[in-house]
């Protein structure tokens, strides 16, 4: 019997393993029977501040054991957790707050500052600094039952402010579950995670492996990968999850190559498409590891994968729906298109969202009656097309969110920022081709006339008000930006831009 | 020894043309983590990696991209000098 909620399958993991690790980072490993006894402790340390079933707890942490306690101690406290970005700023952080109602935020000392100061834009919230003095005595809580809000995931809405995507036991349990399935993950797995755990794809690798008692070995994303491959052999690593980008970064190491990695057994892809030569490379690199492509969005967590013995037939394919769900694509007016045809992928199933916390206007917009009064089915924003066999193709975006190094990206955001950056009068935020990060953030502005700033002090402005990987990695200064025929500026020129030739913003 | 200060002081202005001018509070010294500073991020390594590796030479093994060779300026001075007095 599966469990119903996210907090009973890490104790019945708990009475199954209480030796075996749940989850390690560097020198930091708690086993199963810790990780439960201290996610009870943090649930009473919450449960002291007042903190209980149906609150908001938000979680500014890096990968590591913490963060699973808090993750967990939330729950068993009968609370809801919203991962965030640890670069988070003050002003993102204290939106956050406000729109979530959140009843707790938790961090570690590097960010109290950052925490301190969202919470006094904010006022009543709860600061745990360090999860180790929140840990008190096991009290009674009250268990969620699995209609219960589990998660409010905050991911950047196209209008650049964060929409909480609201997930219930239910949403999450089935979704993770599905995923097992296909990937076959079992309790004898260890899972090499350096994704952050802010993010769903990083998240569901904990959530993942404490539901079928792997182990979980976090590692503080990927900035050093020297580690990850040492990691990879001493560990004796089954899974690893990856973006195009961290694939990228392991396949360019000298020495790489002539390294067995014999324990590997699966290797997932998501966020892009992986280019041909990626794919052959990882092959020859990992011999003994399955690749599966998948596709997916918070909303819904995962919509789609492409069984491994399917890559070599259609690479460039994300697959099938997840198992237990349906997915179709339909053009704008409701009719279900066929193969060949481009239209919007439509998402059904157990794992699709509750709605965006707050916000039955976006809410609507996504969430479209479905074959049942009570249901409502997933419109993923995301144009699809499908082959004769029904497997399915990302083709595009409908609006014109960049995806860059496997985060997603909203250019008004930034746009917004740098319209509020003195001597900006125009900007334009663009994903342009980049090797590595599939694409990259690039800033292109108009200044007014006797403005003094430059590509640096552009940056240092946007580095205090945005997460990192949403800094533009280049600001470009013309005199005009460049404009369709129907005078909005033409972005896709400038997604093309080389600044090594000079035919924009010139005359 | 002239060459290891000259390691440091390549470095420090690399890293402060690089990364450091974006964080204009930060006053990085020698033996400061990159990381938990969070000047360099992830991708700001591979170029750092890729640095070191033409301006010196220095075939960087996989295993050797860690934060006790590349974490900090006087990690990758002591990484460079070890190597060269290897090779």
């Amino acid at each position: 019997m599966n469990a119903r909620t996210l907090g009973e399958d890490l104790r019945a993991a708990a009475r199954r393993t209480p030796e075996r690790d749940a989850v390690v980072c560097r020198d930091r490993t708690l086993s199963y029977g810790e990780l439960d006894r201290l996610a009870d402790g943090f649930a009473a340390g919450l449960g002291e501040l007042g903190v209980g079933r149906g609150d908001r707890v938000a979680i500014v942490l890096p990968n590591g054991v913490e963060t699973a306690i808090a993750i967990y101690g939330a729950l068993r406290a009968g609370a809801a957790f919203s991962p965030l970005n640890a670069t988070v700023k003050p002003e993102k952080l204290a939106h956050v707050l406000a729109d979530s109602g959140a009843a707790a935020v938790v961090c570690d000392a590097t960010r109290s500052d950052v925490v301190r100061s969202a919470v006094s834009m904010v006022g009543d919230v709860s600061v745990i600094t360090d999860v180790s003095q929140a840990i008190r005595e096991p009290g009674r809580t009250v268990a969620p039952v699995s209609v219960d809000l589990a998660s409010v995931i905050y991911t950047s809405g196209s209008t650049g402010e964060p929409k909480g995507v609201t997930l219930t036991h239910a949403n999450m349990t089935f979704a993770a579950d599905s995923i097992i399935e296909y990937l076959g993950m079992q309790e004898s797995d260890t899972i090499l995670c350096a994704l952050p755990l802010s993010f769903d794809y990083g998240l569901y690798q904990l959530l993942m492996s404490m539901r079928v008692g792997a182990t979980l070995v976090l590692e503080t994303g990927f900035a050093f990968p020297g580690r990850i491959v040492q990691l990879l052999e001493s560990r004796q690593v089954t899974g690893f999850p990856a973006v195009p980008t961290l694939f990228q970064v392991l396949l360019g190491l000298r020495g790489l190559a002539d390294r067995q990695f014999p324990t590997l057994r699966f290797l997932t892809n998501t966020a892009a498409v992986l280019p041909a030569p990626t794919i052959e490379a990882i092959r020859k690199t990992f011999p003994n590891a399955r690749l599966f492509s998948m596709y997916g969005l918070t909303e819904c967590k995962r919509a789609t994968y492409l069984p491994p013995e399917q890559l070599d037939v259609r690479p460039t394919s994300v697959g099938v729906p997840i198992p237990g769900t349906e997915a179709w694509i339909e053009d704008e007016e409701q009719n279900v298109l066929g193969p060949g045809e481009v239209g919007e992928l439509m998402i059904r199933g157990a794992h699709v969202m509750q709605g965006y916390w707050n916000d039955p206007a976006l809410t609507a917009q996504r969430l479209r009656p479905g074959r049942w009064a009570w249901e409502r089915v997933l419109a993923t924003g995301d144009l699809f097309r499908a082959d004769e066999e029904g497997y399915l193709y990302f083709v595009g975006r409908r609006d014109d969110l960049i995806k860059s190094g496997g985060e997603k990206v909203v250019p008004r955001e930034i746009e917004d920022v740098l319209h509020a950056a003195p001597g900006v009068r125009e900007a334009a935020v663009v994903g342009a081709v980049d090797g590595l990060l599939g694409q990259a953030v690039h800033a292109h502005v108009a200044l007014e006339p006797d403005a003094e700033v430059d590509e640096a002090a552009l940056r240092i402005y946007c580095g205090q008000r945005l997460e990192d990987f949403k800094v533009p990695r280049r600001v470009f200064v013309h005199d005009e930006l460049p404009r369709t025929n129907n005078g909005k500026i033409d972005k896709k020129l400038l997604a093309g831009f080389d600044p090594r030739v000079e035919v924009v913003g010139t005359d | 020894m002239s060459e290891g200060n000259g390691v440091r002081i390549d470095m420090r202005d690399y890293i402060e043309e690089n990364f450091l001018y974006l964080y204009p509070g930060i006053a990085l010294k020698d033996e400061d983590d990159f990381l938990t500073l969070g000047i360099v991020d992830s991708l700001g390594f591979v170029e750092l990696v890729g640095e070191v590796q033409s301006r010196y030479g220095i075939p960087v093994e996989d295993i050797e991209i860690t934060e006790e060779n590349f974490g900090s300026i006087a990690a990758i001075e002591r990484y460079v000098e070890r190597k060269r007095t290897a090779a």
